[in-house]
């Protein structure tokens, strides 16, 4: 992988990472190393019960010697990039796709602020533009990632007193195994050509979120979709 | 332009409507305010002491509507319900999910699983089973096919003291905009009404908190908190009826004028 322009201003910060078994996630893991952090890749599949996730958090603070500041949430469980026409959806998926995808995200926020109460920290939701735009087929997915972008919304709002911020970064679908394209649900073509490249385009903004920069910056979606989703 | 089709009136007439959570508040004004329109309303209410006498005082006003016990958080008796009401209507046009439990004050860091567990089981596995066992009979309705998801201001907004809410509510907003994309084919149109209203649930919450009731109607341009059947349930009306056929994906925020973010 190429690194990122930018310096390096995470240095001496500790991130985690999650979902950093498909490639966007394992791109801004690679930026945030990049910028100067000591980076945890956790797999999607250790968010999903809170005991591995824990561990996962507590063995990431004593490997990269020091608490978490930086949380990256990625993690997706597989199941929900799948497309499926919605009357074909059962109880099995529901709860495999929107119960997973939102208990992995909350024992994130969870186990993130136990290691940032008192000091202050980031957290990125990664938020892809779908749940704003909606998508055909992918009902349970869309469902459950705008629940992760207001999740970030609330957590902003109860964390902003203890210096913790919390945004999303809103990436194209192309970045996603989930056969959608930004012009399947917009008009418009991406102003800045395409999606972007997870390490060079969307990377820098994930330092910048992660960063010093963006302290004043939370509860925002930021669409780094190649200029499509102007929202809001 | 011209147009070969008769005007539409918004009427409900000879439709039929499901409204989950009528058994009171916002619930209770969509059932009333439906009814009024012509359509017949079942008040789907988890308990009878609530809902029969809503349906009653329909009736009352010569109209129809029926009470079926539902429990939104069971595929079974969801399933129940929509038979019921097909088989007592012969179809079922208008699906409306409001029902909700869960709106305790709390921190996120403290988040039981038991509060998420009823934010999550009302809010989205009710708009689940609502869309999902609903749907072959919206699909035979056609461009008369509706469902519609009650959610939130906060469900945009985040909120700072119940934070669990707004992501249930969210999940809603979206449910709405992939369904309205997958369904569109079928003539049925799938929208949100993020009403605030005075409601039982709200009331108490003044109750314990009188400041919250000056803040929300100092920050409504209107200056007043809604009703529930007039304001919540006329908009919800209009959204199941003819007028709105060209109207999906969309969240109708019916709160006075105070969120204007969309």
């Amino acid at each position: 992988m190429s690194d990122p322009p930018g310096g390096r201003t995470l240095t001496g910060r500790v991130a985690v990472v999650t979902g950093a078994e498909r490639p966007l996630a394992a791109g801004l893991a690679h930026a945030l190393r990049s910028a100067g952090a000591s980076v945890a890749e956790v797999p999607s599949s250790e968010l999903h019960s809170r005991t591995s996730a824990a561990t996962a958090f507590t063995t990431a603070a004593a490997t990269l010697g020091g608490p978490v500041d930086i949380v990256v949430h990625g993690a997706v469980p597989e199941i929900a990039f799948e497309a499926i026409d919605f009357d074909q959806v059962d109880d099995a998926r529901w709860d495999a796709v929107w119960e997973a995808t939102m208990g992995a995200a909350i024992h994130a926020l969870q186990l993130g602020f136990e290691q940032m109460r008192g000091r202050g920290g980031r957290f990125v939701f990664v938020t892809p533009t779908v749940s704003m735009s909606g998508a055909a087929r992918l009902v349970p997915y869309t469902t459950a990632v705008e629940g992760i972008r207001l999740l970030a919304k609330s957590a902003a709002r109860q964390w902003g007193p203890d210096g913790i911020t919390v945004n999303c970064l809103a990436p194209a679908p192309e970045h996603f195994p989930i056969g959608v394209a930004s012009i399947d649900v917009s008009l418009a073509p991406p102003a800045l050509g395409g999606p972007g490249d997870a390490v060079t385009d969307l990377g820098p903004i994930a330092v910048f979120l992660a960063g010093d920069a963006s302290h004043a910056l939370t509860g925002a979606t930021l669409c780094a979709d190649g200029g499509v989703w102007m929202a809001p | 332009m011209s147009s070969e089709r008769p005007p539409t009136t918004g009427t409900l007439d000879g439709r039929t409507a499901v409204v989950t959570g009528a058994g009171q508040g916002v619930g209770e004004g969509i059932a009333r305010a439906l009814a009024a329109g012509g359509a017949n309303v079942v008040v789907a209410a988890r308990r009878a002491e609530t809902g029969e006498p809503v349906a009653a005082a329909i009736r009352a006003r010569g109209e129809r509507a029926v009470c079926i016990v539902t429990d939104v958080t069971s595929r079974e008796s969801m399933a129940a319900c929509v038979d019921q009401t097909v088989e007592q209507f012969g179809a079922l046009e208008i699906m409306v999910h409001n029902a909700f439990r869960g709106g305790t004050p709390h921190r996120l860091e403290e988040l039981s699983p038991e509060l998420w567990e009823q934010n999550s089981r009302t809010a989205v596995w009710g708009s689940y089973y609502s869309a999902v066992l609903a749907f072959p009979h919206l699909r035979a309705a056609g461009a008369r096919g509706r469902l519609i998801l009650i959610t939130s201001p906060s469900g945009v907004e985040g909120s700072v003291n119940i934070p669990i809410y707004s992501p249930v509510k969210a999940a809603q907003r979206a449910m709405a905009k992939s369904l309205s994309r997958e369904w569109g084919e079928h003539g049925i149109t799938v929208n949100c009404v993020a009403p605030v209203a005075e409601t039982p649930a709200l009331v108490s919450a003044f109750e314990r908190n009188p400041v919250l009731k000056e803040r929300i109607e100092a920050r409504t341009s209107l200056g007043r908190i809604g009703d529930p059947e007039h304001d919540i349930g006329a908009v919800t009306r209009f959204l199941a009826s003819d007028d709105a056929g060209y109207v999906t994906g969309q969240t109708i925020v019916c709160d006075g004028g105070s969120f204007m973010g969309l």
